[in-house]
């Protein structure tokens, strides 16, 4: 799961604190929770497939139905959901093998469970999960995990144990977690184009009454919901949720002032001052988990692999002008990984605004300005193109910002913005010389496909064996201590090479009526839909 | 005008759409990036998964192959399956099919009904305030940006005035006629607005053209009333230019308004283009230019029919 994505991310220790006492604050009013209302949120993209398994986007319908084991809570930690405990090493849940070159993992179910149709959930859905999407015919946008299992045993109902092949410190965010396949009505069927890819079904708070191509998604309560709460009410409180599909950002802004939609998940950064200026509606910063990067093309022109060059474009950078330029919700980050994990490390080299230092660092290593203000070393200006996604406003905007600060300093960069599958084209093979976009991750992120020599999304020519190393620790030990030294190691030396240079972490704004008690947003990539059962309308 | 020459033209066509189809192949094969694409940065899907997903699709054979195979499916109906959603093209096709005409074409006679009386109303009063009125009401039409168009209207009808609603083709749970007519109003008057802006500017210098004609003053002099050269006399003659602007404009009711659809979330064709271009979904992205072809090349015969109605010296054998 992940491509088409919204980017975004933040300094999250300070915007979670925030985001929290908002959610405490709204929960705080107890009593008022009740049973009933619908809630209409604006959806910014047309739903391709309701199969969480094949849908090219993060899935934010689907994870009001399909349910996983675990799911990522508020902070990005994983909690229990059809499992009655997260599986670690303290626990017993997992148990490595003496060579430290397979573990086992084993879960217990949580008894009692229906799907929506009435039929007891057991561990015999979670193997058929696995075989289902691990089946070559089946044709997933995301198989995540699938191979790094040898096979499920379920010794009884209620138990499933996981031989995995190797130690996969990552296998909380793959697989079990995006959602649980319904065994009694998809065995024997092709899940390419059986109708669960518009009905789907789940053990979820929600189940899809009637789906709309193009228009919208009815979903109505799950009679069948084992959440309750803590007065013993079955959840979810909410009797409906519709999701509307408005691909235009002005009118989904329309819609909510309108009251057309009471909640929209993503809003341009542009139309949230006159969107909090009305009564009604509340706007919340998600601090996403993911962060904007300046990459270099390491196989483009020769300039680029010359640290100092990279070096200067770092210094000559100003984050708090790009920040500024997109109303000041963007945090400036200095490393890659962003601030809400523990092993995000501040001990980076910094490379902190600076253009008399990145002019120095330009003039000593041969860089001359010319009659037109550009450098160039034997005949060579300092002159790039600079691609990012065409049409996303907020990375073109701050793309014309970091235009002017690199004239500043000598060094020319041209627009070349491309879309859709053009610019994924280009950022594999590397048919850029700058690139600026953002990455976003699960609450378990590998490093090492993006940085490690042959990581899949490593389309710049990076590689630096030492890197390799340290990400192949990271991403083979279930030990946090080793893991977080090894990223932190990765960070320092990452920095130093600057293949990449961090720019922000551009939060996502929800706009959400204040009638919608309970809400609490979610920066993983199981969106902020991963747990709606305890949301309510205030009366 | 016989039969046997309309199934001349109609058996003509079946080259001519071949030929298209050849060049729109060509040309989508030629652009940036393919349908796998979208699993290029997605670290799971594995290699011998690609493989395995190329032969699915047919992707790995030679484009030669991949095209006869698609051209000789697609003429006996088999429309494939589309890339990104896995249902049957023909399916995702026809499910936004009533929208797009209902939409359209409800612009499309609107424009018709309104722009052709204020063509004929500019050019028989020319040079009076009526003809300024409605010269600067045409070229407001034609320059206005759709978007802001609709984005202003939005705020007026839907959240000043909480008349209309903003979006959307009906109230969830409701659909009925009224409700559709109420979602319809606005995007119909924007796309109305557009076309009316431009044919009326035809109708009206055709007119002029046609009432500045010796036998319509012979008419006059021989004491014909003003309505009767007008009508009978004048516009005949004035439609056959205009016939050819609007009977190309119409092949667009199929084709799907891009902009209007979006901006409305309505949920036709041109929207279904717009996701399937940017997934690279070749089997749809084919079947809608085919059907956007088709109907031009319909709109192109249906303008020549019209004209030898409208002037019995024109003939086809």
């Amino acid at each position: 799961m992940g491509n088409q994505l919204q980017t975004a991310n933040s300094t999250m220790q300070k915007r979670l604190a925030l985001g929290l006492s908002a959610a405490i604050l709204l929960s705080g009013m107890g009593m008022a929770q009740q049973r009933g209302g619908t809630l209409t949120v604006g959806l910014s993209y047309d739903i391709d497939t309701l199969n969480v398994y094949s849908t090219g986007f993060l899935g934010d319908v689907q994870a009001t139905v399909a349910e996983g084991l675990v799911a990522p809570n508020e902070k990005a930690e994983y909690v229990p959901v059809l499992a009655t405990r997260v599986p670690t090493i303290q626990n017993g849940g997992i148990k490595v093998a003496a060579d430290n070159k397979s573990m086992v993992v084993t879960y217990q179910l949580r008894p009692g469970v229906k799907w929506s149709d009435g039929k007891p959930f057991t561990s015999a859905d979670v193997k058929f999960t696995w075989e289902t999407v691990k089946d070559p015919k089946f044709i997933a946008e995301s198989k995540d995990g699938t191979e790094d299992i040898s096979s499920i045993s379920t010794p009884n109902d209620l138990t499933v144990v996981v031989n995995y092949k190797r130690v996969a410190p990552d296998f909380k965010s793959t697989l079990f977690t995006f959602g649980i396949l319904p065994k009694h009505t998809l065995e024997g069927k092709d899940l390419n184009t059986d109708n669960y890819n518009q009905m789907p079904l789940g053990t979820g708070p929600f189940k899809v009454t009637q789906y709309v191509k193009g228009q919208f998604v009815v979903l109505d309560r799950n009679p069948f919901y084992w959440r309750k709460d803590k007065a013993g009410v079955q959840l979810p409180y909410l009797d409906k949720m519709i999701f509307k599909i408005i691909p235009d950002s002005n009118t989904l802004v329309t819609q909510l002032k309108s009251g057309e939609i009471q909640m929209a998940t993503s809003v341009p950064y542009s139309q949230i001052p006159q969107l909090s200026a009305q009564a009604g509606l509340n706007v919340i910063k998600n601090p996403v988990l993911s962060w904007q990067h300046l990459d270099f093309n390491l196989k483009g022109p020769a300039a680029l692999r010359d640290i100092n060059v990279r070096k200067a474009v770092a210094y000559g950078l100003d984050r708090a002008t790009i920040s500024k330029a997109l109303g000041g919700y963007p945090i400036p980050i200095d490393t890659v990984v962003v601030p809400v994990f523990s092993y995000s490390s501040k001990a980076v080299p910094k490379y902190a605004y600076d253009p008399a230092k990145a002019k120095q660092l330009l003039e000593a290593a041969g860089y001359k300005a010319g009659g037109d203000g550009i450098r160039a070393k034997n005949g060579q200006r300092l002159s790039f193109n600079i691609m990012a996604q065409a049409g996303r406003s907020t990375d073109e905007d701050a793309q014309q910002v970091m235009i002017a600060q690199m004239k500043a300093i000598g060094i020319e960069l041209k627009p070349d913005n491309k879309a859709g599958v053009a610019l994924r084209d280009a950022r594999y093979k590397g048919g850029y010389d700058l690139y600026y976009g953002g990455w976003i991750t699960s609450a378990d992120p590998s490093y090492g496909v993006f940085y490690s020599t042959k990581g899949v999304n490593n389309g710049q020519g990076y590689s630096n064996p030492k890197i390799d190393a340290l990400l192949a620790t990271a991403d083979s030990s279930l030990d946090p201590a080793v893991r977080n030294k090894a990223l932190r190691d990765f960070q320092t030396l990452l920095m130093q090479d600057l293949p990449s240079i961090p720019v922000t972490s551009n939060p996502s704004m929800i706009v959400v009526t204040d009638k919608l008690g309970g809400f609490v947003s979610n920066p993983t990539n199981m969106t902020n839909f991963v747990n709606t059962s305890g949301w309510y309308m205030k009366k | 005008m016989s039969l046997s020459y309309i199934f001349k033209r109609l058996l003509g066509m079946i080259p001519l759409l071949l030929g298209v189809s050849l060049i729109l192949f060509g040309v989508l094969h030629l652009a940036p990036g393919g349908p796998l694409d979208v699993y290029a940065d997605n670290p799971s899907v594995t290699q011998e998964a690609l493989e395995q997903m190329k032969r699915a699709f047919g992707l790995d054979q030679p484009l030669p192959v991949q095209y006869f195979r698609w051209v000789t499916a697609f003429f006996q109906g088999e429309w494939g399956f589309s890339i990104r959603t896995a249902q049957p093209v023909m399916e995702e096709v026809l499910s936004r099919v009533p929208a797009t005409l209902m939409l359209s074409g409800s612009a499309f006679f609107l424009a018709l009904v309104v722009a052709l009386p204020l063509g004929i109303l500019s050019a028989t009063r020319r040079y009076t305030g009526v003809d300024y009125f409605i010269t600067l009401m045409s070229f407001l039409g034609i320059s206005m940006p759709v978007f802001w168009l609709a984005l202003m209207l939005q705020l007026l009808f839907a959240v000043q005035w909480r008349l209309l609603p903003s979006a959307g083709m009906q109230t969830i749970g409701d659909g009925s006629l009224l409700d559709i007519l109420r979602h319809l109003a606005l995007p119909v008057f924007i796309l109305a607005f557009a076309s009316v802006a431009g044919w009326s500017r035809y109708m009206r210098s055709s007119m002029v053209e046609i009432l500045n004609q010796d036998y319509i003053r012979t008419a006059r002099a021989k004491g014909v009333s003003a309505r009767r050269v007008t009508y009978s006399h004048a516009f005949r003659n004035a439609l056959i230019p205009v016939v050819t602007v609007v009977a190309l404009d119409s092949a667009a009711i199929l084709s799907g308004a891009v902009i209007t659809e979006t901006i409305f979330a309505w949920p036709g064709l041109g929207r279904l283009f717009i996701d399937s271009m940017n997934g690279r979904d070749y089997p749809v992205l084919m079947a809608l230019l085919m059907v956007g072809s088709f109907a031009l090349v319909v709109s192109n015969l249906v303008a020549d029919l019209a004209y030898s109605l409208i002037d019995p010296r024109i003939r086809y054998d």
